[in-house]
């Protein structure tokens, strides 16, 4: 076990190269591929978005395909087409660009709902079905989405229940004083992404991926989680609270969380890590914080108890 | 001064309430100065509280307490007395509010209150006054409680606060009401109040009991012990009346009477005795009612050699006595000389009409007895009227009463009774009190008002002794049988004066059901609550533990305080042990938290027992260590997965560790 954790830091370590000073998304990322999730990245462009994607993808020897998500993208685009073949008289599948193990999914939100739910299906089924066939899709497959908050005519917002799609929402942010100065000198690192090494095999991650159900949570650990979607459920600074999809996607990224820190129990900390990322976006604040979900969620690691009172 | 040494807004608000309410009772007693004064003062106030006008300076202020003094010694004649007083310190208590800006002076006004709350019991000790008291009682706690928080002015919060303190408050109330001795009062205030009370007076003009009848008050009510007799036995006697002077008949003063004469003669009890108690409303007298021949079966009760009960003090307040009658007992079988010649005389040259009316009817009639039916059949015969509304007499004139105007209430007929009577030398008396009475089918209790007043007559005739004779019966029998109302209905002169009493509206039924219901709640209040006395309170405790000395009375007293005591220690127990956890390693660390926050430290609920372990590390240095390992084996007991004997064993530790740590206030 110990080894899963010098790997991770390790993965951790080589991405941080290439994107400087986050290491704290970039842990949570990694976690969203260990708890078999998706990724939503919503941030202003040039915060590197790709960048992380790319990294990812390269540090753990995975296959890596970018699409970027325009107006006038047709679901086959994505998925792939049977194109037919006149020497024998039938149709060959070209696969689209889905077919890959980390996809990055760029502006998500500037498609039409159509080829949006197109694949979303396919990142919930883990196979696409076209013209009757249904053809899995590779393992691990980690589809990192970003979304543009700031351009809103012309796009199509992911509605809530599309959201759930999404194991975490993360923001990248600015980089702080030191790592932008760093930045500054080494110049943009971007291009760099291709050329790292892999440190993590596929055998490894799977093996990980085994062993996040394993990890244990105590009753008490269970009683602050009920604690915490009770309230929530409880209205008045919430207007709706976590579903119980939503539940056990916080269980589950939790738990990745305890298992990235080589523990096998979870502890209230992991909870409170992984809440914000994983909550964030499914819960809708009430009137107190509208529009702020972070601070909706800041006050709910405030504020409910960790101890049964 | 800073603005949290100020009276909250909520508080200012709850307080200028609680004025309002505490004045309300008290405003028909008041001159209508004193309730502008309370506007004034609320406006004014207020303007304080919106930064519009100053707070008065000390020469204003003083100016205040002169002018109201003067005005208090005009309205009333006096400063001296109950009602000035009560005055005065209304006036004060609205005087306060206009200085009270900082918030120890809203503890002063919200005190005052409590005070002021209490002198209204002084007018009055009726249900609904209590039931309003309690109210305003909430009112001022809300005021007190609102002056600790600066809360919204619509923020329930001190009301329900205050509520369930006042209600935690009742057992102790009832423990300390029913248990607490009680003492005689030290020292004894003479509270008469200046209002006239109605009711029968020991002077008795034609007139003064017909303006009475027009007074649906309440005079006192009876509890029989075993059945009611019939309504028109109900003669209450209260005064008796032999000596006329200018007009009025009266009573004779104990000084009047010679010594030899100041004992009730004895009375051979014969026949059915009547057990019954009476709690008779504040008369500001002393004489008690009773039916004939009455003794008082408790101790303190005077009776006077006219047969008539009187209580040595003046009845300041609702007083309740036990009084055992023997109906049939014949009075006064013997009379002593002094005694004809009193109940004999008759004004020198009064009534020559009258006398020699008298005198030609006693010469037809052989004896006395045989008189008295006479004169009876002369007032069912001849055109007496019975009126609420009589001409009225010259002089008080039976000659013209009885010859010419021929209407009268009862009192012209007990009046022209007794001058009949005596012209010829028959002993005859006029005795005044209530007849008849309402029973309450709610509770049995005999309800006696104001205008059941009457008077009749007594006639001592040979070997009988003082025989009750009614003239008004002869005139309207109705009157006796069926009581007043009935008597009056043709002339609808009944009540005429009072409408908003409930008895006027009895016709309606649900509103005399509503009457009678509140009667029978009035009669239990006043006998179990207003006239709860140190007799009572020992019968009570007799009923429950037989005989009683002093010993078991401190100890009942004492086990019921401690088991109320105990009552409260225990559920604030129970409390505190549903806090408790049944996972051991959260109780140690609550422990911990408990003495963390002592020391001063913040505890954040959102935080981990080992995020909180590490944190207070940081803050404590010297402990450094044993917090770090705490917070190690706090996470371990709590989060991980663990058999149930290495459970124990962390749990052990942990209680161990925190046991053992040592921890210093500050850095």
């Amino acid at each position: 076990m110990n080894s899963h954790k010098q790997a991770i830091d390790a993965a951790v370590a080589a991405v941080s190269t290439v994107l400087l000073g986050k290491s704290q998304p970039i842990r949570l990322a990694l976690c969203c591929l260990l708890a078999r999730g998706h990724l939503l990245i919503e941030d202003l462009p040039g915060m590197g978005k790709t960048t992380l994607a790319h990294a990812l993808a390269r540090v753990l020897g995975l296959s890596y395909n970018r699409v970027q998500f325009t107006s006038d993208l047709l679901p086959a685009d994505i998925l792939g087409v049977a194109v037919y073949q006149r020497e024998d008289n039938s149709f060959l599948f070209h696969p689209g660009p889905v077919f890959t193990q980390v996809l990055l999914a760029d502006e998500i939100n500037r498609t039409t709902p159509r080829t949006q739910s197109a694949l979303l299906e396919a990142m919930a089924e883990g196979q696409v079905s076209i013209e009757g066939e249904t053809r899995p899709l590779p393992t691990p497959f980690f589809v990192i989405a970003t979304q543009n908050p700031s351009e809103q005519s012309g796009t199509y917002a992911l509605p809530e229940s599309q959201l759930d799609r999404f194991l975490m929402r993360i923001e990248l942010g600015y980089p702080d004083p030191g790592a932008e100065r760093d930045l500054m000198r080494r110049g943009d690192l971007g291009g760099q992404a291709a050329s790292l090494e892999q440190v993590m095999s596929v055998e490894q991650l799977g093996a990980i991926r085994d062993q996040v159900e394993a990890v244990h949570t105590s009753e008490a650990l269970l009683d602050y989680l009920q604690r915490l979607v009770a309230r929530t459920r409880a209205g008045g600074d919430v207007s709706v609270g976590l579903s119980p999809r939503g539940v056990l996607a916080l269980l589950r990224a939790a738990k990745t969380w305890a298992l990235m820190d080589d523990r096998d129990h979870v502890l209230p900390e992991d909870l409170q890590a992984v809440l914000g990322p994983v909550a964030g976006h499914r819960l809708v604040p009430g009137e107190r914080f509208a529009g702020d979900g972070m601070a909706l969620v800041a006050m709910l690691q405030q504020d409910v108890p960790v101890l049964a009172s | 001064m800073k603005s949290a040494d100020l009276i909250p807004r909520n508080a200012l608000a709850w307080i200028i309430a609680a004025q309002l309410l505490l004045l309300l009772p008290h405003v028909l007693r008041l001159p209508l100065w004193i309730v502008l004064l309370y506007g004034a003062a609320f406006f004014w106030r207020l303007q304080i509280y919106r930064g519009r006008s100053a707070v008065p300076n000390r020469w204003l202020k003083l100016l205040f307490i002169g002018a109201s003094m003067a005005g208090i010694a005009a309205s009333y004649g006096s400063v001296i007395g109950l009602e000035p007083t009560v005055a005065l310190l209304l006036v004060a208590f609205a005087l306060k509010l206009l200085e009270s800006v900082a918030r120890k002076d809203g503890y002063v006004v919200i005190f005052l209150g409590f005070f002021i709350c209490i002198t209204e019991f002084l007018f009055s000790q009726d249900l609904l006054i209590v039931i309003y008291s309690a109210v305003v009682v909430w009112v001022l706690t809300t005021a007190l409680i609102a002056l600790h928080r600066s809360a919204a002015i619509d923020d329930t919060g001190p009301m329900r606060l205050a509520a369930v303190m006042l209600l935690q408050a009742v057992p102790l109330m009832l423990v300390l009401f029913f248990l607490f001795p009680r003492i005689g009062p030290l020292w004894n205030v003479p509270i008469k109040t200046q209002a006239a009370k109605t009711g029968v007076s020991d002077m008795l003009r034609p007139g003064d009991i017909s303006s009475l009848a027009q007074s649906s008050d309440v005079a006192f009510r009876a509890s029989f012990a075993r059945e009611v007799p019939p309504v028109s036995s109900l003669y209450w006697r209260g005064l008796v009346m032999s000596r006329i002077d200018e007009g009025a008949w009266r009573t004779v003063s104990y000084f009047e009477t010679p010594p030899a004469e100041r004992r009730a003669p004895p009375v051979e009890k014969t026949g059915e005795s009547l057990d019954y108690s009476v709690i008779i409303e504040p008369t500001q007298q002393q004489w008690l009612y009773g039916l004939r021949y009455a003794e008082a079966r408790q101790g303190g009760i005077l009776q006077l050699p006219d047969y008539r009960l009187l209580n040595p003090v003046v009845l300041e307040q609702e007083f309740r006595y036990r009084v055992r009658s023997w109906p049939e007992a014949a009075l006064g079988r013997d009379i002593s000389p002094w005694r004809r010649r009193l109940e004999t005389q008759l004004p020198e040259g009064s009534n020559p009409r009258t006398r020699a009316l008298a005198e030609s009817l006693y010469r037809d009639t052989g004896n006395d007895a045989e008189y008295v039916q006479r004169v009876l059949a002369l007032f069912r015969q001849q055109p007496f009227r019975y009126t609420l509304q009589p001409p009225l007499l010259d002089n008080n004139s039976m000659d013209q009463f009885l010859l010419e105007t021929r209407a009268g209430f009862c009192e012209h007929y007990a009046y022209a009774f007794a001058v009949l009577m005596r012209a010829v030398g028959v002993p005859a008396r006029v005795v005044s009190g209530y007849q008849g009475g309402e029973i309450n089918p709610v509770n049995g209790t005999v309800i006696v008002h104001q205008f059941d007043a009457h008077a009749w007559n007594e006639v001592w005739l040979e070997d009988r002794g003082w025989v009750r004779v009614d003239p008004t019966a002869a005139v309207s029998p109705a009157r006796i049988e069926f009581g007043l109302e009935n008597a009056m209905r043709e002339e609808g002169s009944f009540l005429s004066s009072s409408l908003l009493s409930p008895l006027r509206y009895r016709g309606i039924s649900w509103i005399n059901a509503l009457r009678l219901r509140y009667d029978a709640v009035t009669y239990q209040w006043q006998s179990w609550v207003v006239g709860f006395d140190g007799q009572q309170q020992i019968d009570v405790l007799r009923g429950v533990f037989g005989e009683i000395n002093a010993r078991l009375f401190v100890g009942v007293m004492l086990a019921s305080f401690g088991s109320m005591l105990g009552l409260v220690a225990a559920s604030l127990f129970l409390r505190n042990r549903q806090g408790r956890h049944r996972d051991p390693a959260l109780r140690h660390i609550r422990l911990l938290q408990t003495r963390l926050r002592r020391i001063g430290f913040d505890l954040r609920p959102g935080e981990s027992p080992g995020a909180m372990g590490r944190r207070a590390a940081e803050r404590f240095p010297g402990a450094s260590d044993d917090l770090r390992a705490i917070a190690r084996l706090a996470d371990a007991a709590l989060y991980r997965p663990l058999g149930s004997e290495q459970r124990g064993k962390m749990q052990r530790s942990l209680r161990r560790q925190v046991r053992r740590l040592r921890l210093h206030p500050g850095r």
